[in-house]
């Protein structure tokens, strides 16, 4: 196992160097910050003085390289916004993220387990039928429009949530919650479904059916088991979606996340945040890839032998 | 399946710790309060990069730091245009080109350090003359007076001298907000101490910022003791929040943002306007320029678009500003002149069908990008090939400031334009003259007569700048003005408060109450 995290590790560290690059690059291809951050009759001089103080005059290879050496000290940079320190800005919105996303799962599993579980029991029943519509429409709505809708139903209409912020405790995270796990919960159900179905159908559910196991436990102990190894790939995959794309709800219920914080960097071009941020972000996508690797290799002998016979 | 038990625990645990911290967000906090408990909550739509006084000419950082945190020597009236005492109870021109400023007596920072003449000094030395600060206002307001040598004759005395007559001076100063002379000359301080009714509390990034009034205030003592500050990007979002009780004011709405019957509307200074390179085909003849300007549907866009708030601008300022001609008037919407312009020049040899380019910068008013549209269908219609480049700021910015993009071809750009210091001098010089840090074009004449209405003062000088704004429109055209915009907020209605023409840049606290 050791062995095939290493590997896995190695290979993950390629995209990551490859995110982090080109951010970098993709960066300072939008412009010289001075445009923002000096008056708008600010002199050439003054536009100058600007450049060679941030380091911006540098060719953008000499930059790279300074930046490099940087990371290598933990040294992300520093916010030409604020003059913070910018791994510190990016630290400090990661966890208002992480918490948003892991309840989001765990949410969004829950709900697919449970309606995937009670579709497959009888498919193309009528259950079916209106839980596929259901999570179709749920995993292909945009997360702006239902941000908006749910503050002018549930804060504006009903006055039973606030609109955003989160000042008013659990209350404040229903909505943003709701409207992240639509998508996930959608798009999980049918692949539990899915694999459920395939999963009842086989023999070895046949066959505790048959020594007469009650139905209940066939579905949690023997077919669920093995549907969930797909369920699993997918979720993981949803779960870093929410971590690096939980921009737009961060920005309209005004989250403090690090999705926020990423849009505030790009539109004030604060270069070294952005990079601190999709760094931090970068980094736990692929340890959470690692995890996801480590619980199909945990759910599947075939992958834990596998990856121990190549060691 | 042989799962490790230790492993297990962990990631339970590890999944239960975030969790359970779910019910606080990082950096949060409850806050009760409200307009009635004694905290006046303001939901904005950008939290502001800096509180760093010098910087107050920012939009988002002025609306919070100016006269709430710190204050002025003199301030601008919105409504009658006339400079009013603030931290200086009296200023006079000594001579043509020395300046001398009174100080306000028992004036204290909200540290308790006693505000005098060396304080003033300092202030006006660090955002006036210090380029290396590269103060937002140095450039804007300072950036062509010259450097101006200050002195302290006295505790309560201060003079400054020009290196020419300068009868803006006064007005100059009043965009300097006052630090203590111990402030950083070097570096920009995100936090000031001021001599304002408020200090701040708590700035707690990316969420809050909270300021309390202080018991030392010179003036008059606010109503609230305690303000607080958000940020939401999304107007809808603003507007119910004051809808619905969560905060008590937000600014920059839309007329559609649904603020209900909690909407004020108000003048706010801006005018918006297509601003023409006139020297790349096709907008190199007038007459393409003057048929763009006669395309453009003022009233129906005004109406349709933006909810009525606004009026048809004829110039790049609004009534109110010294300068302002009252004689011009809108172009009138009239395709039919339009495309009779467009065909002469075509007869001419004018290539109208090459294709021109309308920048626009996203959100930099409501509809923007509605309003690009509906005048791209109108240019077609006349037989000009419009593409309509919508661009963030810092992109949009390359196009409107100099060093402008190199070969950028032919330009319309929609530029929006507050004049907050009420005076011409401080639009037609980087508008429309020729070398204008936002100008693409100009002619010798108009510099001229930029040139001479500068040291001008009183009816002779409101008549050379309108005399400008003509002479601009007539031989140049180098604009298509669209309109004098208006704004909108969203007030609780347990809050006092009327907003003017300077609320959009410089929202006093001071100026708010709770309803009797």
């Amino acid at each position: 196992m050791l062995t095939f995290l290493r590997r896995r590790a190695l290979t993950s560290l390629v995209p990551l160097l490859a995110v982090v690059l080109g951010v970098f690059v993709l960066a300072r291809l939008t412009g010289n910050p001075a445009s923002l951050y000096l008056p708008e009759n600010a002199t050439a001089e003054a536009r100058e003085q600007f450049s060679a103080a941030n380091g911006f005059d540098k060719p953008i290879w000499s930059q790279l390289l300074d930046y490099l050496a940087g990371v290598t000290r933990l040294d992300f940079g520093t916010s030409l916004r604020t003059g913070e320190d910018a791994a510190t800005m990016a630290l400090r919105a990661f966890p208002a993220t992480l918490q948003l996303a892991v309840v989001t799962m765990i949410l969004a599993c829950a709900v697919a387990v449970g309606v995937g579980c009670w579709a497959a029991l009888k498919p193309n029943g009528l259950g079916d039928r209106i839980s596929g519509m259901l999570s179709m429409t749920a995993a292909s709505v945009p997360d702006f429009w239902l941000a908006i809708l749910g503050i002018w139903v549930f804060a504006i209409m009903l006055g039973v949530l606030p609109t955003s912020g989160v000042d008013a405790g659990g209350a404040s995270w229903v909505l943003p919650i709701a409207v992240l796990m639509v998508r996930p919960a959608g798009v999980l159900t049918q692949v539990v479904r899915g694999a459920m179905i395939s999963a009842l159908g086989s023999p070895y559910v046949k066959v505790a059916r048959a020594k007469g196991a009650g139905e209940g436990r066939v579905v949690a102990r023997h077919a669920l088991k093995n549907a969930a190894p797909p369920a699993l790939t997918v979720a993981g995959d949803l779960a870093v979606g929410l971590i690096n794309g939980a921009v737009v709800v961060e920005t309209i219920f005004g989250w403090p996340g690090i999705g926020k914080l990423m849009i505030d960097a790009i539109l004030q071009r604060d270069f070294a945040v952005l990079q601190a941020a999709v760094a931090l972000t970068a980094i736990s996508i692929f340890v959470l890839n690692i995890a996801i690797d480590i619980g199909y290799a945990l759910l599947d002998a075939r992958v834990r032998n596998k990856s121990g016979a190549t060691a | 399946m042989n799962v490790n038990l230790p492993r297990t625990t962990g990631a339970v645990a590890l999944i239960a710790a975030l969790t359970m911290t779910g019910c606080s967000v990082a950096n949060s906090g409850n806050s009760g309060g409200g307009a009635a408990g004694g905290t006046l909550r303001i939901v904005l739509p950008q939290e502001p990069p800096t509180l760093e006084p010098c910087e107050a000419s920012l939009t988002a950082t002025g609306v919070v730091t100016r006269s709430n945190i710190t204050e002025p020597l003199l301030e601008r009236n919105p409504t009658s245009g006339e400079l009013e005492p603030k931290l200086a109870t009296a200023w006079t021109q000594t001579e043509p080109t020395l300046w001398t400023f009174t100080l306000r007596p028992g004036v204290t920072f909200s540290d308790g350090a006693q505000f005098t003449s060396a304080d003033a000094v300092a202030a006006i030395e660090r955002t006036a003359n210090n380029t290396t600060l590269a103060c937002n206002v140095q450039g804007y307001v300072f950036g062509q007076t010259g450097k101006l040598t200050l002195a302290a004759p006295d505790a309560t005395t201060v003079t400054v001298r020009t290196e020419a007559p300068d009868p803006l001076l006064p007005l100059r100063v009043s965009f300097i907000e006052m630090t203590k002379r111990d402030i950083s000359t070097t570096e920009k301080v995100r936090e000031p101490i001021g001599t304002g009714p408020y200090k701040i509390a708590s700035w707690a990034a990316g969420q809050k910022l909270t300021l309390t009034a202080w018991d030392g205030y010179w003036g008059t003592k606010p109503a609230y003791p305690t303000a607080e500050y958000q940020w939401r990007e999304e107007g809808t979002v603003r507007a119910a929040m004051v809808v619905n009780g969560e905060a008590d004011l937000a600014t920059n709405l839309g007329a559609d943002d649904g603020a209900g019957d909690t909407a004020v509307q108000y003048p706010n200074n801006e005018t918006t306007a297509l601003r023409f390179t006139t020297d790349q085909a096709p907008l190199n003849d007038i007459r393409v320029r003057q048929a763009i300007d006669m395309l453009i549907d003022r009233e129906g866009i005004i109406t349709s678009l933006f909810g009525g708030l606004g009026k048809p601008a004829s110039q790049l300022i609004g009534p109110g500003v010294v300068g302002y001609n009252e004689s011009m008037t809108p172009t009138t919407y009239d395709p039919a002149a339009a495309k009779a312009l467009v065909d002469a020049a075509k007869a001419d040899g004018v290539p109208v069908g090459t294709q021109f380019r309308i920048i626009g910068r996203t959100a930099q008013f409501p509809k923007i990008a509605e309003s690009i549209e509906l005048m791209q269908s109108a240019f077609a219609q006349a037989g000009l090939n419009a593409k309509i480049e919508m661009m963030d700021t810092s992109a949009q910015l390359k196009y409107q400031l100099r060093p402008f993009v190199p070969d950028a071809g032919p330009v319309a750009l929609m530029v929006m334009h507050g004049n907050q210091a009420g005076d011409a001098a401080f639009t037609v010089g980087q508008y429309f003259a020729t070398d204008g840090a936002q100008s693409t074009g100009g002619n010798a004449e108009l510099d001229a007569k930029i040139k001479a209405a500068a040291p001008l003062t009183g009816d002779e000088r409101q008549a050379a700048y309108a005399d400008v704004f003509k002479t601009q429109t007539d031989a140049v055209r180098g604009f298509a003005y669209l309109a004098n915009m208006e704004a909108v907020l969203a007030l609780s209605k347990s809050v006092d408060y009327r907003p003017d023409a300077a609320t959009g840049d410089e929202m006093r606290l001071g100026d708010m109450k709770p309803k009797a």
